[in-house]
């Protein structure tokens, strides 16, 4: 499947540096921040490649059209930031993006924005509502994707929300409207499956397909809402089938924080899904083992990579290499085969601190060197 | 009909709410003017629901950061656990963690009520987490069993329904998914019935109402129907009315018609339909209506507009009219 054993790649975001933020406003870097910045350059080395945006940030001169110059920079520390911490797939952390369903809907025509829901304790997320047919007047995150491919030394893999995620996290109202009388499980369930494959055929398909005419070879659909309702699993690949029919690509599916036996077999109808990207360190620890579950894979003779989560982003303490090569140990034989092995975090690492985030992609990329040889070794 | 109404879960949070819990989070705000917004926000909810003729009013339970938290954080026994998400949502809860049996402290739940309804509490509708939703929705790290837990959680809960009588309150929602997303069998379902009974003890005159919502409810109405409580209610989101077995006799039936899933308001024509079919299906001549579930998963306008048409439905039922 690869040509070396688990090769590393990212998965999502990351926290957006203090530099960024103030200078997308407009204002004048204070001191915290300008120390940031320059402790970042001099590791990375990345600023002199877009001076005039260097400048203005330093300057504090990012009002108005400077704040997309400040994106731009944001975007190359984020590229090389993870090309130096040893991915050989890697994004721009997201970096010109709100987050991850806000972005996409604000692309499409057919929602409303309705106001900030709860997602748990003062934690809370914008949330629209559909309230006409979904329609794309132009594919978006070309541009980003455009940025990337130039600027990139390592593989650009883009990161893209599904239909089905959008979909779960919308208010379905246009939809559901349609369906004739009391509006029951059954009347919902019908609305979500237009709903679904309305975004996935007029919007998500053509930004795909607009991505691949730019040259993108590696695309993640995100699907973080395919565990919420397990047995809706048909309708997450109903939607991926949709959005991906007649692309080339190589395409992977995101799922974090899930029962992924619940989702099994009916996921494995994902027809171009080469990989399953999912989350397993967060649920492994000492009297759990959280690869286990891979053998359901084994069991179904799916013979898909596996882009395997062998550090928790939502802990600060930083795995050591010991335990990443344990972990991917136990898949490997899980698995029953190494060689379908990619490596990466749980899921974005927005919620860790940039030191904390790089500290765990290195444990990623040395945990897998680890691993690598000793199954290396002779006699393995 | 007799018809009563009310919220049987948190009401969301307003924007400006919203504003400040995030600047207290990010040290932008002072406790003091969060806690004034907070003050002001309950009094709006109470006074929402008495223009719309509640029959309980609950000031919107807007402080709460889930279910459990007020017993997790106060009780002895337990600690506050990892996110985790809430039935079929995008939204989260706090696990409990249980060491040790549990504990009740007195006192310190009655301190966590809002304030409005402390003050007012005979129109008050106190939630709680209801004994079997309670149990299995923890870790239980104690030592007891799960039928054993249950029936502890359903002992100290009519403690803490007997302490909140002596303050003046006389409605209790015992908040229950878990009775109908799985629906306990065999000594489980003894122990969640005989759980009931010691509160259904500890009532002394006042209302229990056990509400379910998350899966349809047919598959667990042979342990609703058996439940010594006031009022059961089921969530007729998820629940076929056409379905519901003819010929029942239920003192009084709880039904939740209004969806927070979507923001598209419910036909009042349709509600009120619905209603009628259920209450003469299960033989029912009261009827306390809400939405399904919690409304805070909606934001606050559309979260109001449905609302709305509770009120409407409530006045059409009482009157037998159509809206």
């Amino acid at each position: 499947m690869t040509e070396r054993l688990f090769p590393a790649q990212e998965i999502g975001s990351l926290a957006r540096p203090r530099w960024q933020l103030l200078g997308q406003r407009g204002e004048a870097l204070d001191d915290g921040a300008r120390a940031e910045f320059e402790s970042w350059d001099r590791r990375l080395k990345f600023a002199a490649e877009l001076p005039a945006a260097r400048d203005a940030l330093l300057a504090g001169k990012t009002k108005g059209p400077g704040a997309e110059a400040v994106r731009d920079l944001a975007a190359l520390f984020a590229i090389r930031y993870l090309e130096s911490a040893g991915l050989e797939r890697i994004y721009d952390g997201e970096a010109r993006r709100v987050e991850m369903y806000e972005h996409p809907v604000r692309q499409m025509q057919g929602f409303r924005f309705q106001g900030h829901v709860r997602s748990f304790d003062s934690k809370y997320y914008l949330k629209a509502a559909i309230v006409e047919p979904v329609r794309l007047d132009k594919p978006f995150d070309v541009d980003e994707f455009d940025f990337v491919r130039t600027h990139a030394h390592a593989v650009p893999k883009i990161p893209v929300t599904g239909p089905y995620t959008l979909a779960d996290w919308s208010f379905n109202e246009y939809y559901l409207a349609r369906q004739k009388g009391w509006k029951g499980r059954s009347a919902r369930r019908s609305a979500q499956r237009e709903f679904v494959v309305d975004l996935a055929k007029n919007a998500i398909r053509p930004t795909l397909r607009a991505l691949i005419d730019r040259g993108c070879k590696v695309i993640q659909i995100d699907e973080p809402a395919a565990g919420t309702h397990p047995d809706e699993t048909e309708l997450v690949v109903e939607g991926f089938n949709a959005a991906t029919e007649g692309l080339e690509a190589e395409f992977s599916m995101h799922i974090c924080y899930s029962e992924y036996r619940d989702l099994l077999p009916a996921l494995l109808g994902a027809k171009r899904c080469t990989q399953w990207a999912w989350e397993f360190a967060n649920r492994d620890s000492e009297g759990h083992d959280g690869y286990e579950v891979l053998r359901a894979l084994k069991e179904y003779g799916d013979k898909r990579s596996i882009g395997l989560g062998v550090v928790d982003v939502h802990r600060d303490p930083v795995e050591a290499p010991s335990v990443v090569a344990d972990r991917i140990r136990r898949a490997s034989k899980y698995l029953g085969d190494p060689s379908r092995i990619w490596v990466n975090p749980d899921c974005g690492l927005r919620t860790r601190s940039l030191e904390v985030a790089y500290a765990k992609l290195r444990a990623v990329v040395e945990g897998a060197a680890l691993a690598r040889a000793e199954l290396s070794k002779p006699g393995r | 009909m007799i018809v009563h109404t009310g919220l049987t879960g948190a009401f969301p949070r307003t924007e400006e709410l919203v504003r400040a819990t995030r600047d207290l989070d990010r040290g932008r705000a002072s406790p003091d003017s969060v806690e004034a917004l907070f003050r002001t926000s309950e009094l709006e909810v109470v006074a929402l629901e008495r223009r719309l003729g509640f029959s309980t009013v609950t000031a919107g339970y807007l402080r709460w950061p889930d279910l459990f938290r007020a017993f997790a954080e106060t009780w002895e026994g337990f600690s506050v656990g990892p996110l985790t998400r809430w039935f079929e949502t995008n939204t989260f809860y706090r696990q409990p963690i249980l060491f040790s049996p549990p504990l009740r402290v007195p006192g310190a739940f009655a301190a966590r009520i809002p304030a409005p309804l402390r003050a007012e509490p005979a129109s008050a509708r106190i939630l709680l987490p209801g004994p079997y939703t309670f149990a299995g929705l923890l870790e239980n790290r104690s030592g007891e069993t799960d039928s054993a837990l249950v029936h502890r959680l359903g002992r100290l809960l009519a403690d803490e329904v007997r302490e909140l009588r002596g303050l003046g309150f006389s409605t209790f929602q015992f908040t229950e998914p878990l009775l109908v997303v799985r629906p306990p069998d065999g000594p489980h379902a003894e122990a969640v019935v005989e759980a009931y009974g010691s509160i259904s003890k500890a009532l002394n005159g006042g209302t229990s109402i056990v509400w379910t919502f998350g899966k349809d409810a047919l598959p667990a109405l042979r342990i609703l129907d058996r439940l010594p409580a006031s009022v059961v209610g089921i969530d007729l989101a998820d629940t076929d009315v056409d379905r519901l077995p003819a010929g029942g006799q239920v003192p009084a039936l709880g039904l939740g018609v209004l969806d927070p899933r979507t923001t598209l308001p419910e036909d009042p024509t349709e509600v009120v339909r619905v209603v009628r079919a259920a209450a003469e299906r299960r033989g029912a001549k009261t009827v306390w209506l809400g939405p399904g579930a919690s409304l805070d998963l909606l934001p606050p306008e559309p979260a109001t507009r449905k609302l709305e048409v509770l009120s409407k439905v409530q006045r059409t039922l009482s009157e037998g009219g159509r809206p």
